[in-house]
């Protein structure tokens, strides 16, 4: 069982947060799993603003990398909970037969046609399934980490769409955590939003979000955050004021598995963080 | 709560935008409101605005309060009747856009969209950190550009005049 991924990377990763795409590689590549870059890959629509403008562009944008992802009979890998939910929404939508014929009608234009094959999984889900694997290749376990688990909103829900049966007490991340040998001192029983959703266009609301959930991971002891959503790393380690150290997903699992935070890029993050 | 009609074909318009709705099942329960992050920090009051959609009491050229959503999904989580609260706030948001009303982060985001086929700038930075860390340049072909413009001149964005 070894398909081959098309790894989409989406945009803020690639273009903002370059030493996430390294660790995520760096994990991957330890753990064998096959991918290749999406070919043609361009923004997923972003969820939150470009699909607010114009709900069709984003309709046929994603539905045009699911036809490409089809075309070569590959599933799509996502490093990012916005690029997820983003495919994950259009791919359901996309069912009903009027609104795919539409899409098809517009795709024809640019020799392309969706018809719903693909399948999209975040690189969360993806270790999830591979626990077992994970777990022989850990070199570094017990790192004195007290983390706080915050999922993302788009990870989880809509339930209807994820993976998860429920979006309230999901336990993935935590779990995969644990096993790593961290102390898992703060979880989410409904997964809160990190206030990035509008920090560009209401910074005043954005901060207020953004600090009530920092100190409620500061009250239960947290020293470290850990995010599997850019978007969310962006929130905590550039607007965050407490100065409590975030991890993004693959980064925390790249420690584990023996990478130096020399490699994996540690010093760009803003709020400096000690391992 | 604003009661009085503004706009008496809003819903005429929000369902030429997207006609599968199932907003008439609301039962005006509030279990959106109770979840929502936004309304608990003063944003938006997601129970409100659904009820104004059907009212056709919103001026969407003017009301703010739509682009306080998050789009957590907390109350489309939430809600037992499937009304899909925070695509509904995205629906009035593409009116609002067609309008004029778009907050002006997201109207350089379009741009950039438009021109480079992504929501964020590739800067000298992200050059410096790519070739640091090892990476490939990020380049977006003129096959895929053309297949961007295509879309974009064939759906709304295109038609925003941005």
């Amino acid at each position: 069982m070894s398909r081959t991924f098309y790894l989409f990377r989406g945009c803020l990763i690639p273009t903002r947060l370059p030493f996430l795409e390294r660790s995520s590689i760096f994990v991957l590549d330890k753990m064998k799993v096959h991918y290749e870059p999406l070919p043609g890959a361009t923004c997923c629509v972003e969820p939150i603003g470009l699909r607010s403008l114009a709900v069709d562009t984003w309709l046929v944008a994603a539905a045009r990398l699911l036809s490409i992802a089809e075309e070569n009979d590959r599933d799509i890998l996502t490093l990012c909970n916005g690029c997820l939910m983003s495919l994950k929404e259009a791919k359901h939508a996309l069912k009903s037969q009027k609104i795919r014929d539409r899409v098809n009608e517009v795709l024809a234009g640019i020799g392309r046609r969706y018809t719903g094959k693909t399948e999209i999984i975040h690189l969360v889900d993806l270790i999830a399934k591979r626990r077992t694997a994970l777990d022989e290749l850990v070199v570094k376990r017990g790192t004195g980490m007290r983390v706080a688990i915050h999922p993302g909103c788009h990870l989880v829900r809509p339930t209807k769409l994820t993976s998860y049966d429920q979006s309230y007490y999901t336990r993935a991340l935590s779990e995969i955590a644990s096993s790593l040998g961290a102390e898992v001192v703060a979880e989410e029983d409904w997964p809160n939003c990190c206030g990035g959703g509008v920090s560009n266009v209401n910074e005043v609301l954005s901060s207020k979000v953004l600090d009530e959930l920092i100190d409620e991971f500061a009250t239960a002891g947290a020293n470290c955050i850990l995010t599997p959503c850019p978007f969310c790393f962006v929130q905590f380690d550039l607007r965050q004021k407490r100065g409590m150290p975030v991890l993004y997903f693959s980064e925390f699992l790249a420690l584990a598995l023996g990478a130096s935070s020399e490699e994996i890029g540690l010093r760009y993050h803003k709020t400096k963080v000690v391992v | 709560m604003k009661k009085s009609v503004f706009d008496p074909m809003l819903l005429t318009a929000i369902r030429e935008v997207w006609s599968d709705l199932t907003l008439w099942e609301c039962h005006q329960c509030g279990q959106c409101s109770a979840v929502c992050p936004s309304l608990s920090h003063g944003g938006i009051r997601i129970r409100e605005i659904i009820e104004r959609v059907m009212l056709g009491a919103i001026n969407v050229e003017k009301e703010d309060a739509i682009w306080s959503c998050m789009m957590c999904q907390s109350c489309t989580e939430r809600c037992q009747l499937d009304v899909n609260p925070s695509f509904i706030v995205t629906l009035v948001r593409n009116l609002a856009s067609e309008r004029g009303h778009i907050p002006k982060h997201y109207l350089e985001e379009a741009r950039l969209f438009i021109r480079t086929g992504l929501s964020f700038p590739k800067t000298g930075l992200t050059k410096k950190m790519r070739s640091e860390m090892k990476l490939d340049d990020i380049d977006i072909d003129q096959k895929t550009m053309d297949e961007v413009k295509f879309i974009v001149n064939r759906t709304r964005l295109g038609r925003l005049g941005l």
